[in-house]
Parts: structure tokens; sequence; C-alpha cells
């Protein structure tokens, strides 16, 4: 909850004081509208015992840290199973004050630091990401493959283009999509190539926070040697890790958007323009790390005071991190600035959105258990009505169409900036 | 552990994805709200941690938990069920017992609005079943632990109050046809779904005798007379225009009111005024809610943080013996005439409508009709738990009160519950005032074992005072011991409840722990 770093046993008292009452389990309460779509832990929802809820696992936390139970491969398929969506800790903060994400979050970090973990699949993108600078194992050298040769690029700009490795690698059309509206729209960017490494975060979110402490720094100075101020991600997984997670290592003061707030920005300033018709009927899903996840950590000094016998707490409170401040109204101002489109919400959005499923190195070690998560989401996005899924997420847009190839789903899927982009197109 | 073959027999019936007796997984079922006073009941340290089922079971279907329930009597396993689970009584109560967590059977069977009631299975939420009625005009009971928690575990098994008991009743009022797994696996039917022509859900009596009171009694059994996996509750009419939309982001949420609700504090002086309002009201039949919660605990259920709430605590000095009600109606007319009833109430009994002093979120509206102000009790330490806890009148009620306060106080002074001023304490009167609920929530911090240790001495002491000044048997008297040092101050009824659980269940399969055991007294 604040800035500073803490171990898995700075974290107990609030572990024993779970009460197991299961809000962890469920969108918050005063959001609940059907029977179908109350819930909102896919791990939990996947695999049932109480272990697989954000609860369940500051259980397991405090028995491992107690000495109750060992390491085993249960446990540590119950830790890995979580996409570390955070949505579990929106709702027990709803009125509570525990933090079950940061719990997930230490325990698996306890687990690298024990030399217990992570799984195989983690480690092999940790190895990769070392020797390559990004997960995939693919050649620093392609990194720019995507770029057409007519997208003109500003060395010199103070702004840069933060692509990200899954962007970069996998889902180009971002990539492209995201350098057209820029050049359409007069904004001048830079772009790091093959000096662009991994923000780190597939690392952080397996536990490996010796490994991503290198990267925060590597990553820092190419920013500042290259003269750089702002950073624009198209990336929900870069944006969180650079906005969020990086202040808690490395203090900067790089300004951190993602497209979805530059394009509104240039909305509202009258850069873009969007003229062109879009006739869909869309319905979109907020990326974990865009929204609830992205919210800075905050410094906290104080102290614990007693004000009535027995009654402890922070003074100051503990500024929490609730999913209050995620970027939900960008995406949205500029999906409804889309001439034609139709923009229709599903159940669970923003801070209680479902994840897609993609998350916490899931997609990695458990491609089954995400591919079911996604198909849920998907479930829900088709109910709406809506005949386009749209996301601002590359990871999120991998598992959501690896989901609608998968169960053949009558439903399209596009990023935000492509749209954009059709929205603009001559 | 369990011995292989055991183990495999349960695996056949559920598959092996749906039982487990790996410590990560069952460690997390031993792990319990309260189970510290458990430990301290039992002579042990404060551990948050109870006692480990020996395997947890995940059944899909109601096959499945006969399967489950016959395997257990062939090989002499005590069986737990819980569905949502909340509270220590959920744990098992010795480590041969297996934990039936029965979150698979989540389905809303049916809603059947025109004769209102709804068919449910274990692990749907209140907050669910409410959002479903409500798309028909209705509302479902919700019991004081939040909508979180199961509906049928509250009519089959716990005590079943509720803020909106006023309106709602009390759960096991609202009980129909129950689909009943016998300790033994057998499959029975209680009520009009037991009939042979046209079963339906309809009654929870019949045919022949009823069996409400054997399945549930007081305050239930859980799960220490088998499990049940369907339960057909009635419903009510929701209180107003069946509208729900929240705004803004957690935690900061805004509530669109809908027409025709309203809530009001009305502050009375002393107890006696208290009574009688309370009485009145219910008489008049106009509160959707209608209840007493101390001073501290109403300006905790509308506090959003610890912080809020200690600011309020010393801002509302004059708040004395709070009255909560909220009304709804259909139609402006409807809304009009309840408004003015309740500004003639408060005149007729001496109230003040402390209402606006308040720092009332819309917010609290959307909470109150979703039966979550008890939540709020966590706020403070995160740990509480009721003693007393009686279901007679309201008079009755507030005399527990009055008699409680010294005892409480005594315990404030000796530093280990936390200062509630002695008056906390939570008054839900149903069947329109002519029955009323009361117990004493108190705060104790879990992170201290003086205060944990001090909190079970002070429980103790509440039930003590239950039987000597006769004020009702408290809702707390779990497991043999308990029972055999109550029931001789009640009649000898835990000679009637043994030998109920011995018919039922003679080899004691249904784990007894937290009801009472088929053995003969010692």
């Amino acid at each position: 909850m604040t800035l500073e770093l803490k171990k898995l046993a700075d974290y107990k008292d609030i572990m024993e004081r779970c009460i197991r009452c299961s809000m962890c389990k469920w969108i918050p309460q005063v959001q609940i509208k059907s029977w179908k779509y109350a819930q909102v832990c896919p791990s939990i929802d996947e695999y049932n015992f109480h272990a697989y809820s954000g609860g369940g696992r500051m259980i397991i936390a405090l028995s491992l840290l107690t000495e109750r139970i060992g390491y085993s491969e249960e446990l540590l398929n119950i830790v890995y199973r979580c996409t570390a969506c955070g949505a579990c800790a929106v709702s027990c903060k709803y009125l509570n004050d525990l933090e079950p994400l940061e719990v997930i979050e230490a325990l698996r970090k306890k687990i690298v630091e024990d030399g217990e973990g992570p799984l195989p699949a983690h480690k092999k993108y940790m190895k990769l990401t070392e020797e390559v600078h990004n997960p995939y194992g693919e050649e620093p050298s392609k990194r720019l493959d995507w770029l057409p040769s007519d997208i003109k690029v500003s060395k010199n700009s103070k702004l840069a283009y933060f692509v990200g490795c899954t962007t970069s690698y996998r889902r180009k059309e971002i990539a492209i999509a995201t350098a057209r509206i820029f050049n359409k729209a007069g904004v001048e960017f830079q772009l790091l190539g093959e000096d662009e490494f991994c923000c780190g975060s597939p690392i952080l979110r397996a536990g490996g926070e010796a490994q991503v402490l290198d990267l925060i720094k590597r990553n820092i100075k190419a920013f500042k040697e290259r003269g750089i101020e702002t950073i624009v991600t198209s990336c929900a997984g870069c944006y969180s890790t650079l906005k969020a997670d990086y202040p808690r290592y490395v203090k900067h003061d790089f300004k951190i958007l993602h497209t979805s707030e530059l394009l509104e920005q240039l909305l509202k300033e009258g850069k873009l323009k969007l003229k062109k018709e879009v006739p869909l009927t869309v319905t979109y899903h907020d990326p974990c790390h865009l929204g609830r996840c992205s919210e800075p950590y905050k410094e906290w000094h104080g102290e614990i005071m007693e004000p009535i016998p027995l009654v402890r707490f922070p003074v100051p409170p503990l500024p929490l991190r609730q999913g209050t401040y995620g970027c939900y109204y960008p995406p949205r101002n500029v999906l409804k600035a889309i001439p034609g489109l139709k923009l229709v919400e599903m159940e669970r959005i923003k801070e209680y959105a479902y994840c897609c499923g993609a998350g916490g190195g899931v997609k990695a070690a458990f491609p089954d258990f995400a591919l079911k998560t996604a198909g849920r989401r998907l479930e829900e996005a088709i109910d709406t009505g809506a005949d386009t899924l749209v996301s601002c997420c590359p990871f999120c847009a991998t598992n959501l169409q690896d989901a609608i190839k998968a169960n053949n789903a009558p439903i399209k899927f596009y990023d935000l900036t492509e749209l954009v982009l059709k929205a603009m197109e001559d | 552990m369990l011995d292989d073959n055991i183990y495999e027999a349960f695996e056949q019936i559920v598959g092996p994805e749906n039982i487990s007796q790996a410590p990560a997984i069952i460690d997390t079922y031993a792990f319990q709200w309260a189970a510290e006073v458990l430990n301290v009941l039992d002579g042990k340290p404060p551990a948050r941690y109870y006692i480990r089922p020996a395997a947890v079971i995940l059944p899909g279907s109601v096959e499945e938990v006969q399967g489950v329930v016959k395997v257990c009597n062939r090989y002499k396993i005590s069986f737990k069920a819980f569905s949502t689970g909340l509270g220590p009584w959920n744990c098992v109560s010795s480590t041969n017992t297996v934990q039936i967590d029965l979150r698979r059977m989540n389905k809303i069977i049916k809603i059947d609005a025109k004769n209102m009631f709804a068919v449910i299975e274990p692990y749907v939420s209140g907050a669910q079943l409410q959002s479903e009625t409500m798309k028909f005009g209705l509302n479902c009971g919700m019991p004081g632990a939040g909508p979180q928690v199961s509906p049928l575990a509250s009519a089959t098994s716990m005590c079943g109050m509720g803020f909106t008991s006023a309106s709602t009743g009390f759960a096991g009022r609202s009980v129909l046809g129950v689909e009943w797994v016998l300790p033994s696996g057998e499959l029975l039917h209680v009520g009009s779904i037991g009939i042979t022509n046209d079963p339906d859900w309809f009654s929870g009596d019949g045919p022949g005798p009823s069996l409400r009171g054997i399945m549930r009694g007081f305050v239930g059994a859980k799960s220490g007379m088998g499990i049940f996996t369907k339960v057909a509750v009635k419903l009510y009419p929701f209180p107003c225009k069946p509208e729900w939309k929240v705004t803004g982001e957690s935690p900061n949420y805004e509530f669109e009111i809908p027409n025709y609700l309203k809530l009001y504090v009305i502050n009375y002086k002393n107890w006696d005024e208290l009574a009688n309002a309370l009485r009145r009201f219910e008489e008049e039949e106009i509160g959707f809610m209608c209840y007493h919660l101390s001073a501290s605990a109403t300006l905790a259920g509308f506090a959003k943080t610890r912080e809020e709430l200690v600011t309020q605590l010393a801002s509302h000095g004059r708040l004395k013996r709070p009255l909560t009600v909220m009304i709804g109606a259909q139609t402006e007319r409807e809304f009009e005439y309840k408004k003015q009833v309740v500004e003639a109430l408060i005149q007729e009994t001496g109230g003040k409508d402390y209402t606006k002093k308040l720092k009332i979120r819309s917010i609290s509206y959307a909470e109150g009709l979703r039966c979550m102000y008890g939540f709020h009790g966590f706020l403070i330490t995160g740990a509480f738990q009721s003693t007393h806890g009686c279901m007679d009148n309201i008079d009755n009620s507030v005399h527990m009160a009055q008699l409680n306060a010294p005892l409480k106080k005594k315990f404030i002074k000796k530093g280990v519950i936390i200062d509630d001023q002695g008056d906390g304490l939570w008054l839900a009167s149903f069947e329109r005032g002519h029955m009323a609920h009361c117990e004493m929530p108190t705060m104790y911090n879990v992170n201290i074992t003086e205060s944990v240790e001090g909190f079970v001495e002070y429980a103790n002491a509440c039930d003590e005072m239950d039987l000597e000044e006769h004020l009702g048997l408290p809702f707390f008297i779990l497991g043999d011991k308990k029972h055999e040092w109550a029931g001789p101050h009640c009649m000898n009824y835990h000679i009637w409840l043994r030998k109920i659980k011995e018919s039922f269940d003679p080899q004691n399969i249904a784990d007894p722990g937290f009801y009472i055991s088929s053995k003969k007294e010692s």
C-alpha cells in the first residue's frame, strides 16, 4: 500500500486479521447486478478450493511463514495459478484494509528468494529476458520489425513510445496503429528500438525482484540518456510497471501515459479528429494493469497509535490502493468520440472488471486456465449484445483473441488504437 | 491423511480435481473468523487456526453429496459441510473429519414470482439471489453476516437474523421445501416437495408431521444433522422501486436512491423509550428495516473507515439509544403515508429525528437494502464476536442489555475488550414486534493474546448470566460440553436434542462438534 517495499513477514498482522469473509471472491457487494456475473476471482472460479482465493492465499502465506506448511508442488501451483489481477484486493478494501494482492506478491518474492520458484515456464522467460531483453526470446534486432517504412520517427523527441515486448513481437498491429495515429495527429515521438528492454512486468509478477531491479535501473538510465521526459505505452502491463512499480525501487520523474490518455488529451486539444463512421457495437474490457493495478503507491510517514485501548491503527491512515484512480475513462471517452460507434458496458467494469486471465505469469505456466478465463470474459462481452470487444493491452488482446478462436465466438476483437485509426482514415 | 482406499473412494465420486488432502489446501480450512476463540475454549493458545480436516471435498450435485456421505458411513469418517463458510462453527471438530465445501453447488433453481419463493443451492449468495429476485420486484432475507453469505445456510443451519428482519423475517421461518441429505446418505424431501403427486417447493410442512423444527431447531445444527442441498426460501416485496444504480469507483460509490425510500435514525434517551418505540414502529408495520444498534455500532454502520468512525464517535455523544428505521413504498401516496406515520410515531414515542446530524452517504441506502451494516463491525479491529443471542421479545432483550452493561464494563475496565460504554448490542425484532433477537457484539483485538482470552472469559460470563437471569438460551451453545452445561437449566432440552441426533445419526458421522453428539452423557 505504500512505497516502502515489504517482506512477507511484514504482512503478518494483516494476514492474521483476515476473517475469511470471502468478500475477495465477489465483486463489491453493492455492485452485484446478477447471479451470473457476481464473482470476481478467476482462480477460485476455476479451482474452487478456498486456497485459490485472495483470502486463501493470505492464509497459505501465513501458514508458510509460521511453518505450518512447507514447500510443495501443490503450494506452488496455488500461488501461481493466480493472475495477480488485484480484484480480490479491491473487493476486500471496499470495507477493510487488508492487502491480499500485496501478500500474494510478497509470497512470490519469498518463494523466489528461497529458491523454490518460480515455475519452469517463468524461469524460462526470466532467463530469456536476461539474455535478449524480452521474455519471448526474440532477437533484439527485430524489435522494430513492425515499423512500417512510412512512419516518421523523431529521434530527438522528448516523448518516447515505449512499445513493449508483446506489442513489438506479438501484437504488431497495435504498434502500427499507434504510430500511424501519432503521425496523423502530429505527435512527435522517438522509439528506443534495440535499446528498449522489457519493462520487467512479467518478472516482477513472478516474484523475481532481484532481476527486475537491474532492469529498472537500466531502463531508467536509458530514458535519461535519451532525454526522454514523457513515456507513452500502449501496453497496460508496461504502464502499471513504469507508473506504479518503478518508483518503489527507483524514484523517477518521467511522465507515464497510456496511449488512451494521450488520445483523450489530443481529442480535447482538437489535434485528433475522428470523422469516419465506425458502425460497431462495442464493449470495453478494462485491463487490470491499466485500471485497478495502475494506481501509484504513496509515501507514508506515521506511526501506529492506540487512540482507544486495544484499537491500534496507523496515523495518518495508510494510503490504500483501492482501484479508485485507475485509468477507466480515457479509453471510454475515446471510444465515445468515434462516430457511429455504440458503447455498451459489461456488468463487471472498471475497478471490479473480470480479468482476461493472461496476467501474473498464468498465460505462460497455465495456458488452459488462461484460455478458460478469457472464455468467461467473452461470454460476458457477448451477453451485452456487442459485436466487438475492445481493449487496451496487447496481453489481453492475445488471450481474448485466442479464446475467440478456441470458442469460435461470435465477436471480433480490436485494440482501441485500431478503431481510432479506422475513424481517422480518409 | 486418509487411507488410500478411502481417498480413492471419495475421488471416484467427485473426480480428482475436487478432492485434496494437500497441506496447503486443508490448512486454509482450519483458518476461520474467531477460530482463536475456539482454541481458548479448548484451553489452548489463541491461534488463528483450529483443526485441519482430513481432506476437503467439493461435490457438484446432490448425488455426489450422497455418495460422499455414504463413503463416510462406510469408513466411519465424519463429515462437516459448509456453503459460503463464514464463522468458527464451519471448522471441523476432529481430525478424522472431511470438510465438504459446497461451493460448486451454486445455482438458483427457480424463482416462483407468483408464489413468492426461490429454490436455491448452498453456494448462492444473498446478493446474487437479491439481484435476481429484484427483477421480479421481490426481495429475499439475508443474515446479519452480510450479502456474501448463503441464504440456504442461514435458513437451514444457522440463527438467521438480519438487518431487514422487520420485513423479511427470521430465516428459520422462511424455509419452505428442503432437499436434505441425511447423515446416512439417504435423501429426504421436507415439505411439499416430498409429496408424490405434483411435488413443489411451496410449503415447508408435511406431508405428515413437520420436520422443520427437527431439522434446524433454534440456531441450526451446523451440518450436525446432515447436508441441505436445496432449499426454497420465502420472498418478500422489494421495499421500493427495484432499481439499482451505483456510480463512481470503490470505495467512493454513490447510489441513486430509488424512489420512495427513506432512512431514519431516531434518538431515544433511555431503554424504556427505545423498547416502546421499537414495539410501536413494528405494530404499525411500516419499516423495511427497524432495529436498534448501540450508538457506536450505528455510527460504525455508516462509517467507511476506522478513522472516520473514531471522529464520529467523538462528535455524537448525544446519540444515546438510536432506532434505525428504513421505510420504502411503491407509490408516492404510500410513501407519504409512511413518512407521516414515522413523524407521528417519533412524536408519540418522544424520539428525536437524528438523521440529519449524521453523515449518511447515499451508498448506505444500498448497503441497507443489501444487509451490509453488520460487516462494518469489523472496521475497528478486524475481530468481533457476539454473546447472548436469545430470540424472545423486545422487553427481554432490553432487560438483557441492561443486565449486561455492568458485566461488559467490568471487562472493559480490565482492558481486554474494546470500550463501547458497555452497551454495544444489536436488537432486531421480527414477526412485527412479537419476537426479537438480541446479541451483544463485542470487539477485541485478535493480535493480542490477553484480549482474546479476556473476550472468552467475558463470553462465558454472558452465557452464565443468560441462565442465571432466565434470559433465554444463548445462541452459541455449541457442542456437548456447552449443551450439557446449559441443558439442566433449560428443561433438560439437551437430552431431547441428543435423542434427535441419535435417531438420525447414531454413529456421529455428521460432525457433532458444533451441535451435539449422539453419545450418552458421561
